[in-house]
């Protein structure tokens, strides 16, 4: 399987106290990449680490093929980010906000308003495009969130926790749009606290707690670490692995 | 740099999009020229102040201002020959009076001598009146020097009742037509502008300078909702970034002032075309300058609190001390402080080309140190500029 993304012993500290310590793993090309940790453990200083938003203190990631530290235009052309806030203009229409990132990722005028417009489609959002985001409810600015990171067809996406605090159906479209990007060929990294919803999409998972990987593998290798793969639940494995204890 | 002016027309899409801000920004300012202008346009009762530097201090000069300020509506405020100059400079006055020296002692001695009226153009309706009413008291008081020293000396010699009668309408007669003391104007050749015009001026810079750092807030709740982060993901850079965010600014305090200075020209009668083109580039010096000052809130600022509050407190300081709602000049440490407002620099600007006969170039200590600011602004702003709480990677 070919390398899409290779993270090489990040680290990250802020006022002294390590956010990310030495994490290294891999991401294929096609896959969906499940990163999983409790609150806290360092999932989303991570994500901002490939996502060239925060330099690493140290270490280095290259995606496809390309530093993240020393080419982070050529990085940033590759990739899609879906942040874990709805990053979004509310007062401005989906239509509106789609066209605008994807100005910002270089698309024309013209085929950034047909990439929005196919991407409305695509989201089941072409009939209330026009109107202001703020009168969304929240699944459809998870929609929107999310189709922003697709503007530019980007080869390797990031998805935050798309899926916090929505109803089933507007999951279950989500559930399809990253499958449906797999199939086409997207690479995906996938963060989020619902357990069944990674063993669900996921082709493999890290999992992350008090800023290092501590276990990756696929969702059936991971249960059998701890028990019957058939029986056991990855929740299971996760609270296994991190321990019970609350986190802030 | 195609992104940052494609992310500043996006900015402002944004700001028409905002009812509330459009409201503030531009609704506001309006209702306040309609009620300044209805307040200013009322006969509330005449009230004047008569600037004078009496260099003289004599007992004549001093007899002539005792007049004037028997009148009660006059009020006589004392300067020194350079306050007055500088007051006069700084268009904070657009009448002053001169008593030179010896004007007592000239008089005394039944030489003629001049009372000095200093004005802007022409030195506005209280000017004219002042003035008026400067030449009415002088007449008085010198009208009875005159009396008492042609009594004195017709009752040195043996003339009779009626040679005295004579003798003394004569005098009086030479009074009027030559007269001891004669109030003469010097007109500064420089622009008039009234306290309305000083008014709308200062409104207008304040609401500027209140919307650009009322921005701050939005800048930062940006920060907080993640779209500068994602913004930073495109292939849109940091610095293209600011300078987008940048534009905007300028942009929108553009289109703000543009649409005020329009309404203050077409309703307002406040000068002609020429003036109002000039305003115009005025008016982007001072929207760059406020936008910079709005981005070093926003850099400063950690949260929608603090940015509310540095923007109002910057905002009424600012125009305060700036000469927004009354003089500075000729009021010891207040203009001292005012010399740190940029309101100050920005309405004395405007106020030189509302006379309709001032020119940009003739401001230009005042577009220095606007542009100054810009700059020194957009530095700190720049430095301190960022996306998220953590350091960005370049």
């Amino acid at each position: 399987m070919e390398t899409y993304l290779q993270a090489e012993a990040l680290a990250k500290h802020f006022d002294g106290v390590a956010a990310v310590e030495d994490v290294s793993f891999v991401i294929h090309t096609k896959e969906i990449f499940g990163l999983l940790g409790p609150n806290g453990a360092g999932k989303t200083t991570t994500i901002r680490m490939l996502s060239t938003i925060l330099a690493p203190d140290s270490g280095d990631v290259r995606i496809g093929g390309h530093s993240a530290v020393r080419e982070g235009d050529e990085v940033r052309k590759r990739i899609g980010v879906c942040p874990q806030e709805l990053a979004l203009y509310p007062e401005l229409s989906a239509f509106d906000n789609l066209v605008f990132f994807g100005r910002m990722n270089g698309l024309p005028g013209r085929a950034a308003k047909a990439r929005a417009r196919a991407l409305l489609a695509e989201t089941g959002l072409d009939d209330r495009g026009g109107e202001a985001v703020k009168k969304y409810s929240g699944g459809m600015k998870r929609r929107v969130n999310i189709a922003i990171a697709l503007m530019n067809r980007p080869k390797l996406l990031f998805l935050d926790e798309p899926t916090v605090g929505i109803d089933p159906q507007s999951r279950n479209k989500i559930f399809e749009t990253v499958l449906g990007l797999r199939d086409e060929g997207t690479t995906v990294l996938y963060t989020t606290h619902y357990m069944e919803e990674a063993d669900r999409l996921c082709d493999r998972i890290g999992i992350m707690d008090r800023g290092r990987i501590i276990a990756v593998g696929t969702p059936a290798e991971l249960k059998r670490q701890v028990g019957d793969p058939g029986k056991t639940t990855l929740e299971e494995v996760f609270l296994r692995l991190t321990g019970r204890s609350l986190r802030d | 740099m195609g992104r940052a002016f494609h992310l500043a027309r996006f900015e402002l899409k944004r700001y028409f999009a905002d009812r509330a801000d459009l409201a503030f920004g531009i609704a506001l300012p309006i209702v306040l020229f309609a009620v300044m202008t209805g307040a200013l346009g009322e006969d509330a009762g005449f009230r004047a102040t008569m600037h004078v530097a009496d260099l003289d201090g004599g007992s004549i000069a001093h007899r002539i201002l005792e007049r004037v300020e028997d009148s009660e509506v006059i009020t006589v405020r004392r300067y020194t020959r350079d306050e007055l100059a500088d007051a006069l400079g700084r268009t904070a006055i657009l009448t002053g009076f001169v008593i030179p020296p010896g004007f007592s002692a000239s008089i005394d001695s039944g030489i003629p001598a001049s009372i000095i009226v200093e004005q802007r153009g022409s030195g506005g309706s209280e000017g004219q009146i002042v003035a008026g009413a400067v030449r009415e008291a002088s007449h008085e008081a010198v009208s009875a020097i005159e009396l008492r020293r042609a009594v004195g000396a017709l009752t040195s010699d043996s003339a009779g009742d009626e040679r005295l009668d004579e003798a003394v309408q004569q005098l009086l007669a030479e009074v009027h037509i030559r007269p001891l003391v004669e109030v003469v104007t010097e007109p500064m050749h420089v622009p008039e502008a009234s306290e309305l015009d000083r008014l709308l001026a200062g409104i207008i810079v304040m609401f500027l300078l209140f919307s650009a750092t009322l921005s701050a807030r939005a800048l930062i709740a940006e920060r907080r909702s993640g779209t500068l982060e994602r913004l930073v993901t495109t292939q849109l850079s940091p610095g293209e970034l600011f300078i987008g965010k940048f534009l905007a600014g300028v942009g929108r305090a553009t289109v703000q002032s543009f649409l005020l200075l329009g309404l203050a020209f077409a309703v307002l009668g406040v000068a002609g075309p020429l003036a109002f083109l000039q305003c115009l580039i005025l008016a982007l010096v001072v929207a760059a300058t406020v936008t910079s000052v709005g981005l070093v809130v926003a850099a400063l600022a950690r949260t929608d609190e603090q940015a509310a509050i540095s923007a109002v407190l910057v905002t009424m300081v600012m125009s305060m001390f700036g000469g927004t709602f009354f003089p500075t000049t000729g009021a010891g440490w207040l203009e001292v402080l005012s010399r740190f407002s940029l309101n100050t620099y920005a309405v004395d600007a405007f106020m030189g080309l509302f006379s309709g006969t001032g020119h940009l170039p003739d401001q230009g200590p005042e577009l220095a140190v606007l542009s100054g600011v810009a700059i020194a602004g957009l530095a700190i702003a720049r430095t301190m500029f960022r996306v998220s709480s953590s350091p960005l990677q370049s």
